[in-house]
């Protein structure tokens, strides 16, 4: 008698007899509708290089401009793509000063001075702009990678940021630093039953909830600029807020697995191994739709120690002849082995429609430092059949000075999201959509 | 003027600040006509680029006809000068097919805008002495936790707020992101967990370690393995040596054989010496092994719960004929995978009289590391690369230094509790009910986080709704009580320092004042002697807080004050950026690079205890060091870790800021020496006269390529452009007085310049020291170059007071702060520029005082 009820109440709790009336009430709809789409979605990814590449060598030559030029040697790995991508020169960011940033500005081209009396600004990243379109109906709205830096020895070359992503009102978004926690994240479904997962909602309402109290009785005391720096507060309290509702939409939604799941990644993965990895999440994560844009601020000083180099990123930075230049190159060869072999991956893995990953996406290699502490012609390739671009191509832009936003806007344009302008955009790259 | 932005308002007060300043001509001050153009520039424009922007053709919308003079009539004039000096530095302009501009006029034009730009970015930026809320920056943040709760929170996942800032005291650039807040709820609960159960020690009281029961039987293993990877090799030759059966010897093949032989020969010698050594049998020699790096005393490794003090005790003795570098112990603890240095200490025991030297350590709450012992490292594969040097000379490797017979770890007996649960949960009087005690403890921590001011009672009132929540759900007391204390250490009232317009006028009210004067002077919240003044209005009384302003500095947290505001005052964390490899500076390790930082910060601790004059940084009879120094220097009659003032010998360099390794050492590039670094350093830190910063995107000069020049003759070749002249000739010959000095901060008459591939190629330059200042002083040497900077204590003096002013107010420097700058300058001068008559002068002023 004892053993039958345990049983019953065992069965009764376990989600196999009540999931199903809480998932219609928490955005299964959703989930049922995201496996009806027959027209694969747009995606995007950008992937941050942070301190800048082996400037004579990176770049096929400016005089062979459009098809027929002859592939950077350090980049040989990419040519069997060559077909597929396309390097854009002469793009930067006319605000652009500092020489240590790579990434802080890369995806906003902001300007750090604009607003007088404070030392730094920025302002929303293409990325998360079009998040706001391409993340509505997914889990994740955005997925930020972030390789975990070393501070202590010049860093990476991201400059300021916790990832290559910036919200609305200009302010850091986090990524998740190591490939275990990306996995997770994506993929692990708590064992926590739902009302407990309802009721840490509700408690972290409440929490936010106690904190405003305390914010409104602060915003009384305070003078209009000290009124402006606590919106900051509210503003992000209000985010948090957001994020509570979307997760609470997708609350009972199992998180699905691709076919072939990815296996949980080892915990000290670093450098070079960490590239592969990272991949193979986006992949996996595109293959079950659980978000459609994507950063990635590379590793640069874990990377080059995995492959063997003794120096700090910044000293390779500095590439004098010798050691330095040869460590600096040997980064970027293994560089183009990875996005050669995630192009691969995009490519074998197919859509509904007999489509692959890379006819459907848009995908960005870069960085905002050129070389050493150079600011203009701005490292830049682009893949992938998302945005309409046809490639192929030695672009080489007749103005030198050419928006690195005309090509977000080009970006956004191209999968369908609608924006006149991005940053100090003048334009689309017009270039990019001729066959 | 298109928009009324705050700078707007400075004009006005221009006008009143210039008459009290006619009087001194000498003193450069910036002025409503500083950032302008000579008009006679226009003709510049006139020749070479009106012909397309003027304003009927405007090429790419600049509009030169047009154009405002005045630099600073709107950050959009502002930023169209910057494109002009950014695009004619970098060759743009005029375009290859135009006349090009001639040097002599390139120059004075770029000379001319170049430093205007600098004194219009600084106008420009000007928050018109306005104090923007400030937010405790990360170092702040965990100082007041560690100091509420008595556990300091881990926080290397906070953004580190020294990037967006030149100071990280500066409002306005310390934002906040959702991300953060969510991370200060969880730090604040994971740390309040351990403070108030901050759980039971298990370690044992005493351990110790006989390293011989480790490393003996391990070198020996490594010793057979390597004779039988030999007498294998060498029965296989005796067979012929040929691929095919090299598996019957258990090779995989032929170059496997060879290579196994090679490490035979390369690592037996060591390892056959150190097992004949009759020392090894009852302890441990510091040997190097190229495979398992070095060999080190790893001692039992401590938990989250076992936080306090302990001692390290280490029975060691050297070698004889060890070098000075081989002589001293480095203690280290790792934890994950971050290794951590804490310390040196030289052994002065001998093989024969080995000596027992104790290294005191405090091991935090909530810490799992593993604490060892070992001998001085490198950083990188500097060890490794330095083995195969020694090993070339001697025949077996690095040489070994030290003995040690044992090390134990000591958890000390009189261990005060870290955390302050007994002071959260105070001891309940039998009057007060429990849920009234509940609510009493919640209350008085929101007054202590909130640095005395009073919470909102709608605050409270949610607080305790939160802890009645957690004991509903079946909560502990304790468990309840961690989400409503981490609300509070999450809220904005905890988080920012707040200063309310509620007062009268613009006074600080006491506890602000107190506040904005500990996270000045010791970047932690205020003590409750502060507090208590505070709350009884004394501190309006200038002799009270002059007082105050004293204990601050003699209390052990002012060297919170002292590290931070240095380090970021003197850009110290160039220190960091470049790697040294250990075979070209040996003897620049770790512990010579850790000494060279903490040497300025204790040259500036000491000029502050001691009184003496800003003057002694520049120039001095004696220098601050201990014994890691004094070796490196080669002084004698320094022994033990400390730092402290000695005489500096006849001859030698040292001496003020110039002559110490962290300057020389942060002006290289961890290779060469950067006199183009070095001089920009001084010009910006030590004579206030800032250089433009280095334009972006000036092209490379291709033509020296390949060839190999001398420091000196490589600046000049930067000489050659117009657009470098204008600048270089006043950094660089400042540079050149200091290249006596290598990258690793060692004294040279010759600079050795290696090239080659294989870097093995050396080319020698003799030193020549002498040069000019742009305003004509010229000198002949180093000396004489640091008695010409030594006079200039004025513009020392007004670089330090911008400095303080804008960290200890946590805002930029401004246009508007001059006549502050200049008052307090004023005022230490009457103190002989002692380094506490700035700090009193500041704290003193109106401006201190106000919101």
């Amino acid at each position: 008698m004892k053993n039958h009820f345990n049983r019953r109440a065992f069965l009764r709790s376990s989600s196999a007899t009540i999931a199903l009336p809480f998932l219609e009430s928490f955005g299964f709809r959703k989930y049922v509708k995201a496996a009806e789409i027959t027209t694969p979605p747009k995606r995007m990814i950008w992937m941050g290089m942070g301190f800048g590449v082996t400037a004579d060598k990176w770049f096929p030559r400016q005089e062979e401009a459009g098809t027929a030029y002859e592939f950077p040697d350090i980049l040989k790995p990419l040519e069997r793509h060559r077909g597929d991508l396309t390097f854009i020169q002469n793009l930067m960011h006319r605000h652009s000063q500092d020489g240590h940033s790579g990434s802080t500005f890369w995806l906003t081209g902001a300007n750090r001075y604009a607003i007088p009396g404070q030392s730094f600004h920025n302002t929303i990243s293409v990325d998360q702009l079009a998040a706001e379109t391409l993340g509505k109906d997914t889990r994740f709205t955005s997925i930020q990678l972030c390789a975990k830096g070393n501070s202590n020895s010049g860093g990476d070359g991201h400059g300021p940021g916790l990832s290559l992503a910036w919200n609305r009102s200009g302010k850091p978004v986090s990524g998740l630093e190591t490939p275990v926690a990306a996995y997770h994240r994506l993929f692990s479904d708590e064992n926590t039953p739902l009302e407990e997962r309802q009721a840490r909602l509700l408690e972290q309402r409440s929490v936010l909830d106690t904190v405003m109290s305390d914010a409104r009785s602060v915003k009384r005391k305070l003078s209009k600029t000290d009124n402006e720096k606590i919106e900051e507060y509210f503003q992000s309290v209000r985010e948090i807020e957001v994020r509570l509702s979307k997760e609470e939409q997708w609350l009972g939604v199992e998180k699905k697995h691709p076919q072939n799941p990815v296996n949980e990644p080892g915990e000290s993965l670093l450098g070079y191994d960490e590239l592969f990895v990272m991949a193979d999440l986006m992949v996996a994560a595109m293959q079950v739709d659980a978000s459609r844009v994507f950063t990635y601020r590379m590793p640069v000083d874990t990377l080059i120690s995995s492959l063997g180099a003794t120096m700090s990123a910044h000293t390779m930075s500095h590439f004098s002849e010798g050691e330095r230049r040869d460590v600096s190159e040997m980064r970027d060869l293994h560089i183009a082995k990875f996005v050669a072999s995630f192009i691969d991956k995009l490519k074998a893995s197919k859509e509904q429609d007999g489509s692959s990953l890379y006819d459907n996406l848009s995908m960005t290699l870069g960085t905002n430092l050129f070389s050493v502490h150079t600011l203009r012609n701005c490292p830049t390739l682009v893949t992938g059949g998302g945005a309409g671009f046809s490639h192929g191509r030695n672009l080489v832009m007749s103005d030198p000075k050419t928006p690195l936003c005309n090509l977000w806007l080009s970006q956004l344009q191209g999968s369908g999201i609608k924006e006149d302008s991005f940053g100090d955009s003048t334009g689309v790259i017009d270039e990019l959509f001729l066959g | 003027m298109k928009s009324p932005h705050s700078w707007f308002y400075l004009f006005a007060g221009t006008a009143l600040i210039s008459g009290s300043f006619s009087v001194c001509a000498e003193e450069k001050v910036m002025s409503e006509n500083d950032a302008v153009m000579p008009e006679r520039h226009f003709e510049l424009f006139e020749k070479y680029c009106l012909e397309c922007h003027d304003s009927l053709t405007e090429k790419g919308e600049i509009n030169l006809e047009e154009l405002s003079f005045r630099l600073i009539d709107d950050i959009e004039t502002a930023e169209t000068w910057n494109r002009v000096l950014n695009s004619i530095n970098s060759g743009e302009m005029p375009p290859e097919d135009e006349t090009p501009i001639s040097n002599e006029e390139k120059t004075n034009f770029l000379r001319d805008l170049s430093e205007n730009m600098v004194t219009a970015r600084s106008i420009l930026s000007d928050s018109g002495g306005e104090i923007t809320l400030r937010r405790l920056n990360r170092r702040e943040y965990a100082n007041t936790i560690e100091d509420l709760l008595g556990v300091r929170p881990e926080v290397s996942s906070l953004p580190d707020d020294q990037a967006s800032a030149e100071f990280d005291t500066m409002g306005a650039s310390l934002f906040l992101s959702s991300d953060q807040l969510e991370l200060y709820l969880e730090t604040a609960s994971r740390t309040l967990k351990l403070a108030l159960s901050p759980g039971e020690s298990e370690a044992e009281p005493v351990v110790r370690i006989e390293p011989e029961e480790i490393y003996t039987p391990l070198y020996l293993e490594l010793a057979q393995n390597l004779l039988d990877r030999a007498q294998r090799n060498y029965a296989w030759q005796a067979t012929g040596g040929r691929d095919e059966n090299s598996k019957e010897f258990g090779y995989l093949d032929g170059w496997q054989a060879g290579k196994q032989l090679n490490s035979f020969h390369q690592y037996f010698p060591q390892v056959a010496k150190y097992l004949d050594a009759p020392e090894t049998k009852d302890g441990a020699a510091l040997m190097l092994t190229i495979k398992d790096g070095f060999t080190q005393i790893k001692l039992p490794g401590l938990k989250w719960n076992d936080g306090g003090k302990y001692t390290i005790r280490v029975r060691v003795g050297a070698y004889e004929d060890a070098p000075d570098r081989f002589q001293y112990l480095e203690f280290s603890r790792k934890i994950g995978q971050n290794t951590e240095r804490l310390g040196y200490r030289k052994v002065k025991g001998t093989l024969r009289k080995p000596e027992v030297i104790e290294f005191e350590i405090d091991h935090p709450v909530g810490m799992s590391a593993t604490y060892s012992v070992h001998k001085r490292t490198h950083e990188d594969r500097g060890d490794k690369n330095l083995w195969v040097v020694y090993r070339r000379e001697n025949g077996f490797g690095t040489p070994w230094g030290l003995w040690v017979d044992w090390a134990e770890l000591d958890r000390n007996e009189e261990q005060k509790p870290l955390s302050k649960v007994d002071e959260i949960l105070f001891e309940r009087k039998e009057a007060m009910t429990l849920p009234e005690y509940n609510r009493e403890v919640i209350h008085r921590f929101a007054e202590r986080a909130l640095r005395g001011s009073e919470p909102d009672p709608g605050f409270l009132e949610k607080l305790y709704v939160r802890f009645d929540a957690g004991r509903e759900q079946g909560m502990a007391p304790r468990e309840a009580l961690i989400q409503p204390l981490s609300i509070i250490l999450s809220s904005p009232s905890f988080l920012y320092l707040v200063e309310s317009t509620e007062g009268e006028g613009d006074s600080l009210s006491g506890q602000e004042l107190a506040s904005r004067l500990s996270y000045f002077l010791w970047s932690s919240p205020p003590d409750s002697e502060l507090l208590a003044l505070a709350k009884a209005g004394e501190l309006s009384n200038s002799g009270v807080l002059k007082d105050q302003v004293d204990r601050l500095l003699a209390d052990p947290r002012s060297e919170n004050f002292v590290q931070a505001f240095v380090y970021q005052w003197l850009d110290m964390h160039r220190l960091g950026m470049f790697a040294f490899s250990g075979l070209q500076f040996p003897d620049f390790d770790n512990a010579v690079r850790d000494s060279a930082r903490d040497e300025v910060f204790e040259t500036v601790s000491h000029a502050i205890r001691d009184g003496a004059s800003l003057q002694t940084l520049l120039k001095s009879n004696s220098v601050v060091i201990n014994d890691v120094l004094a070796d490196y220097y080669g002084i004698d009659g320094v022994e033990g870790h400390e730092f402290r003032a000695v005489q500096v010998p006849e001859g030698s360099p040292r001496g003020g800021l110039l002559g110490t390794v962290a300057v020389a050492a942060m002006g290289s590039d961890g290779i060469r020496s950067s006199p183009v670094e070095r001089g920009a350093w001084v010009l910006r830190h030590l004579l206030n006269n800032p250089p433009p910063p280095a334009p972006p995107n000036v092209p490379q000069l291709s033509r020296l390529e390949g060839e190999v020049f001398s420091a000196r003759e490589l600046q000049k070749a930067h000489q050659e452009q117009a657009q470098c002249a204008q600048c270089h000739q006043k950094i660089d010959p400042i540079g050149y007085g200091l290249e006596n000095f290598d990258a690793s901060g060692r004294w040279r008459e010759i600079e050795l310049v290696t090239s080659g591939k294989r870097g093995n190629v050396v080319t020698e330059f003799p030193v020549e020291p002498a040069g000019k200042l742009v305003d004509g002083a010229s000198f002949d040497s180093y000396y004489d170059l640091r008695d010409i900077v030594a006079e200039r204590t004025d513009a020392f003096a007004m670089g330090l007071t911008e400095a303080l002013i804008s960290y200890g107010m946590g805002r930029p420097f401004g246009f508007s702060d001059a006549q502050l700058a200049h008052e307090i300058v004023s005022e230490a001068s009457k103190a002989d520029y002692q380094i506490s008559a700035f700090i009193h002068a500041l704290v003193q002023s109106t401006p201190f005082q106000s919101r």
